[in-house]
């Protein structure tokens, strides 16, 4: 019966070629609109490091001066000298400390000009931690941490960049008049959100060098990101006992037990320093996790959100219109269903064969929403937008695009279908 | 073949109630040739749509080929609809946008026979109604009488017990009507029952049995009148036994 | 007309009618909604920079490695760039209005104020920093050229800053209804700052949340070396922007070859970058909201050409009763008419409801109360637009078609 009706089905379209024309668009605009922006929500909302998201912590305590009532958040950042000391102490399965900055290059290359690079100046851990990939080498040790070795890990982009290859372990890169040996290259690695540290953009490219932090501070390489500083500093906010914040802290922890154990750690080194006379406040920490971290920075742009709320009121309005266009459809027909009737169709038989007529405009429809949501994202990685070039329609979505249609419209299709197989046969034949 | 006992028909509105049928008792046998008469709001039409299966009787019992059909659900009266009757209309309603063949295979689809078998029903009763040849075509290309060919054919496709026809030469001159109602005859004569509507006496005189309805009653014109059961005083209208 | 059996009517094909009014709500609801978040962000794109716009263009480099003579080579940039035809002042500074990066800090009319404190941008410069900008003066001076201090002094604490130029808004909010000039304000360091001068006002880089705090800035007297920000903003002749920044490269490396160029921007361009998204934004809107109404209303031509098809015969009856073509067309006209208020009064309800929602969740403002009337007019006209093609139909049936019989 199946294929009766898909050939009674195409009938009809080619009968009523504008009105197909119209449900077909409709469908396809409105799930094209929501699709676009689902995908782009959905990349804006992923999460950047689904392997360890739970296992990774970042750390926030109470510094400042006591001025005042006691703000109810701690700032988002720590200070240069509470990372060091954690970071001795250790008492994570592992943990880094880590800022953004900017680093000019001097390439060897006849040619090239000096440029500049996003840099991020780290400990060692970071790598193993955030689950970076490399194509060669890996990261620096402990050693260099501790004794500023003037090592460097770069992205592949920027050794292809750099010397056309990517085994480029042992090389030296000029870094503002510094040679620094290469010790690691990744590979692509675009986390998204860019979690660890939004103040040098939430989406969007990644460092290209990594410097151990330690060797940044030797070389007094441009720091860049956010500083909150709340007393004097005397001309050097970097400094090690200054009072600012603009270091990020993570942390690995890989059982609730030890999340727990971590979090009274915390609790006493701030009564610790406060019994030192260096924190003025009460103890006042805050260990977030990956996801708890991006939904308290509200880093999903509000924009996006609303995009596609009005994407999905449009189909919806889409909706309603094609139930009303396929009403009229059906009942236009109730002659055609009465002789049906009469001659021995059940009410069911013409509400599936109603059903798959609403069936497959749903299934062109798709398509053209396929077409549409491609086109869209498309639009999409061309705005200069950080997260732009992200925007892209994958496996799951693009079943998704094709699912909603072909469901929405078998939804719009119920009520019409049911209406129009309610047509008693008996009236219909009066009549003529 | 065809009992009805005691069917009561009636329509209500807000404001009116119409008795369409009044208990009316009807018995038809197999091999008979039924033409059934009466002034127009007599309630033949209802009879039709009633015997037809395609509206429900208020009260009283219909058995269609010993099945009674008060017990029936949409599902099974449609089913039943496909399997034993035939129906045949005034004004033909072919389906504009199918062809001969596909017209006369839309019962047959909802019956469930193979592609195989359908094909061989579909050209044997085109055959009949001798269009076998015309089969592709379209309804709109020909004419009325061949038209209504085409329904008797869609109506014989598969093999009723009954075939019921409302006006069936209504919309055709007088040599179409002949061509038809001869192809009924001969349908007849090979052990169909047909029933047919009409207000033409020609046409009823051509049938072996008449039975005339006025007021929702039927009577039969060529029996006795032991099957006259008037339900109320006599109305004007009410015909006596011949 | 008679409404009464118009709606009557309409009752018999419930499911088609309440389809229409169904659709024109949520239209209504949606575009109503979108268009005012048009006209907010159109309102943001529009905002004043407090500077000369089409005069300015910021060139922004970084150089390679420590420089310990950063100050010097400074003062060869200025000099090099003054010598470019067209270009009228020159200064350096660390941050430009819409340009996202700032730097901040808490200032009051108290000392060690930790609850009264306001967040306020730093504008920091050389002389001819608001000669360069051209923002207004509206009372006090410019800096004399001994307030101006260098940038490593000032960090070091061995030189207190002494004067700062504060945006009105932020001399009302530190002394309401007075005279802020002369007054001091507690913003670097121990001592406070005297306020010599009170601009007109001027955009901060960047605005968290839209609060009064982003008209708080001030301009602070600092000889930047280019290290910091190196922001070198450029006030030109009218129309020399272009000739100007094809000039600069050659200018900064007759100096010192050994920089790199990171952004070469007319201030428009700075402008546009900045508010790009709510652009987008806005044109996404605008898109959906035509679509809207364009489904809309052939949605109403589609029910309404089915509802004529329905009733020919009783408009044929109509018309042979009496009826006149302009009859039936009104008729029609009217049974639309009856939809689209439905249609709009819950449409209206919703655009509130939804308004509500947007403004507790996203921050929006309060659905302005002409939005009413004018979306109920637009709506009411797509509807009788639409219903005209189908209306025209029906009042051409013929009065014939009575006395077929069918």
């Amino acid at each position: 019966m199946l294929g009766y009706y898909l050939d009674l089905a195409r009938r009809s379209f080619k009968k009523n070629v504008a009105l197909t024309i119209l449900m077909v668009l409709a469908i396809g605009f409105g799930v094209g609109a929501s699709m676009t922006t689902l995908t782009v929500l959905r990349m804006l909302a992923s999460d950047p490091i689904p392997q360890a998201s739970g296992k990774l912590f970042t750390v926030q305590l109470e510094p400042r001066k006591a001025r005042g009532e006691n703000p109810p958040e701690p700032p988002e950042q720590v200070t240069r000298f509470d990372s060091e000391t954690m970071l001795r102490e250790a008492k994570g399965d592992r943990q880094a400390m880590m800022t953004g900055g900017s680093v000019a290059i001097e390439p060897q290359r006849p040619g090239l000009d000096p440029f500049f690079s996003e840099a991020r100046f780290t400990s060692m851990d970071f790598f193993a931690m955030f689950r970076v990939p490399f194509v060669a080498g890996g990261a620096w040790t402990a050693e260099d941490d501790a004794k500023n070795g003037h090592v460097v890990v770069i992205a592949r982009t920027l050794a292809e960049k750099l010397f056309g290859a990517t085994d480029v372990i042992g090389k030296t890169v000029q870094i503002e008049g510094t040679p620094m040996r290469v010790v690691g290259v990744t590979d692509r690695w675009l986390p998204t959100p860019h979690f660890y540290d939004l103040n040098t953009g939430e989406y969007g490219q990644v460092e290209q060098v990594y410097v151990p932090f330690s060797t940044s501070r030797e070389l007094n390489l441009h720091r860049s990101g956010s500083m909150e500083c709340w007393g004097e500093h005397g001309g050097n906010s970097t400094a090690l006992d200054a009072p600012c914040v603009w270091i990020q802290y993570w942390v690995e922890l890989e059982s609730d037990a030890k999340v727990a154990a971590y979090k009274d750690y915390l609790v006493a080194y701030s009564q610790e320093q406060k019994r030192t006379g260096r924190f003025e406040r009460d103890p006042n920490v805050r260990l977030r996790n990956v996801m708890e971290w991006l939904d308290y920075k509200e880093v999903v742009p509000n924009d996006a959100r609303i995009q596609t709320w009005v994407a999905l009121g449009f189909l919806l309005v889409c909706l309603i219109n094609t139930i009303g266009l396929l009403l009229t459809k059906f009942l236009r027909r109730s002659p055609e269903i009465g002789v049906r009737r009469a001659l021995g169709a059940s009410k069911r038989s013409i509400f599936m064969q109603l059903l798959v007529e609403a069936g497959m405009i749903g299934v062109v429809g798709g398509l053209l929403g396929l077409a549409l949501a491609w086109l869209g994202l498309w639009a999409v990685r061309h705005q200069p937008t950080d997260y732009a070039e992200l925007a892209s329609l994958d496996l799951p979505m693009l079943l998704g695009t094709f699912g909603l249609a072909v469901v929405s419209s078998l939804l719009a299709g119920l009520l019409p279908a049911w209406r129009a197989c309610q047509v008693t046969p008996a009236l219909q034949l009066k009549s003529h | 073949m065809l009992t009805m006992k005691q069917v009561s028909k009636v329509f209500r509105t807000a404001m009116v109630e119409t008795h369409a049928l009044r208990e009316l008792d009807l018995q038809v046998n197999e091999g008979e040739f039924v033409a059934v008469t009466g002034p127009s709001g007599s309630g033949k039409t209802t009879f039709l749509n009633i015997a037809g299966l395609l509206e429900e009787l208020t009260s009283g019992s219909y058995l269609l080929d010993g099945v009674d059909v008060k017990s029936l659900d949409d599902h099974a009266r449609s089913k039943l609809r496909n399997e034993k009757l035939g129906f045949v209309f005034q004004s033909f309603n072919l389906i504009p946008d199918l062809d001969l063949f596909d017209n006369v295979d839309v019962p047959l689809r909802y019956r469930g026979f193979s592609r195989g078998d359908r094909k061989k029903r579909i050209e044997s009763a085109l055959e009949r109604v001798g269009l076998v040849s015309r089969m592709r075509h379209y309804p709109a290309e020909l004419s009325g009488g061949q038209q209504q060919r085409v329904a008797i054919a869609r109506a014989i496709a598969g093999d009723p017990k009954l075939l019921l026809a409302d006006e069936p030469t209504g919309n055709l001159d007088s040599q179409m009507a002949r061509e038809v109602m001869q192809l009924l005859e001969d349908l007849n004569a090979q052990g169909t029952v047909v029933v047919i509507v009409t207000h033409d006496p020609e046409i009823a005189a051509r049938a072996q049995r008449n039975v005339h309805i006025v007021d929702g009653v039927a009577t039969d014109l060529d029996r006795g009148p032991s099957l006259v059961r008037p339900a109320k005083p006599a109305k004007s209208g009410d015909h006596p036994a011949a | 007309m008679h409404f009464l059996p118009i709606i009557s009517t309409l009752r018999r094909h419930r499911t088609a009618a309440a389809l229409i009014i169904l659709e024109i709500a949520f239209t209504c609801a949606i575009v109503c909604n979108a268009v005012f978040l048009i006209k907010e962000r159109l309102g943001r794109m529009d905002r004043e920079s407090g500077i000369v716009e089409d005069e300015i263009v910021r060139v922004q480099i970084t150089g390679i490695g420590t420089r310990s003579d950063a100050d010097a080579v400074t003062q060869q940039d200025l000099a090099a760039l003054h010598a470019i035809p067209g270009v009228k002042a020159v200064h350096v500074t660390n941050m430009v209005p819409f340009g996202q990066s700032s730097s901040n800090t808490d200032a009051s009319n108290k000392p060690d104020d930790a609850v009264g404190g306001v967040n306020v941008g730093m504008y920091m410069g050389g002389p001819e920093q608001v000669e360069t900008l051209g923002v207004q003066l509206t009372s006090g001076r410019d800096f004399t050229p001994e307030e101006y201090v260098d940038y490593d002094a000032m960090r070091s604490s061995a030189v207190k800053l002494g004067s700062v130029i504060v945006t009105r808004a932020l001399a009302e909010r530190l002394y309401p209804g007075q005279n802020a000039v002369g007054k001091p304000i507690y913003m670097i360091g121990d001592a406070p700052q005297t306020i010599v001068g009170v601009i007109e006002k001027i955009a901060r880089p960047n605005e968290i949340t839209e609060t009064a705090e982003a008209q708080y800035s001030a301009l602070i007297p600092v000889n930047l070396p280019f290290t910091i920000g190196g922001n070198y903003m450029i006030r030109v002749e009218p129309g020399r922007q272009a000739e100007v920044l094809a000039a600069v490269d050659a200018a900064f490396n007759k100096v010192d070859r050994n920089r790199i160029v990171l952004h070469r921007d007319t201030f428009a361009k700075i402008r546009e970058s900045y508010f790009r998204q709510d652009r987008a934004m806005a044109w996404l809107l605008f898109g959906v909201s035509l679509a809207l109404l364009v489904i809309t209303a052939l949605g109403v031509v589609g029910l309404a050409s089915f509802w004529v098809q329905q009733r020919t015969r009783q408009i044929g009856i109509r018309r042979a009763l009496g009826a006149t073509k302009g009859d039936i067309l009104r008729y029609f006209q009217a049974e639309n008419f009856i939809l689209a208020t439905i249609g709009i009064v819950i449409g209206m309800g919703l655009a509130y409801g939804i308004n509500l929602w947007l403004m507790q969740k996203y921050a929006v403002a309060r659905l302005p109360g002409e939005f009413l009337p004018i979306g109920a007019v637009l709506l009411w006209s797509l509807g009788q637009i639409a219903v005209l093609g189908p209306a025209m139909r029906a009042s051409a049936i013929p009065p014939a078609i009575a006395t077929r019989s069918v």
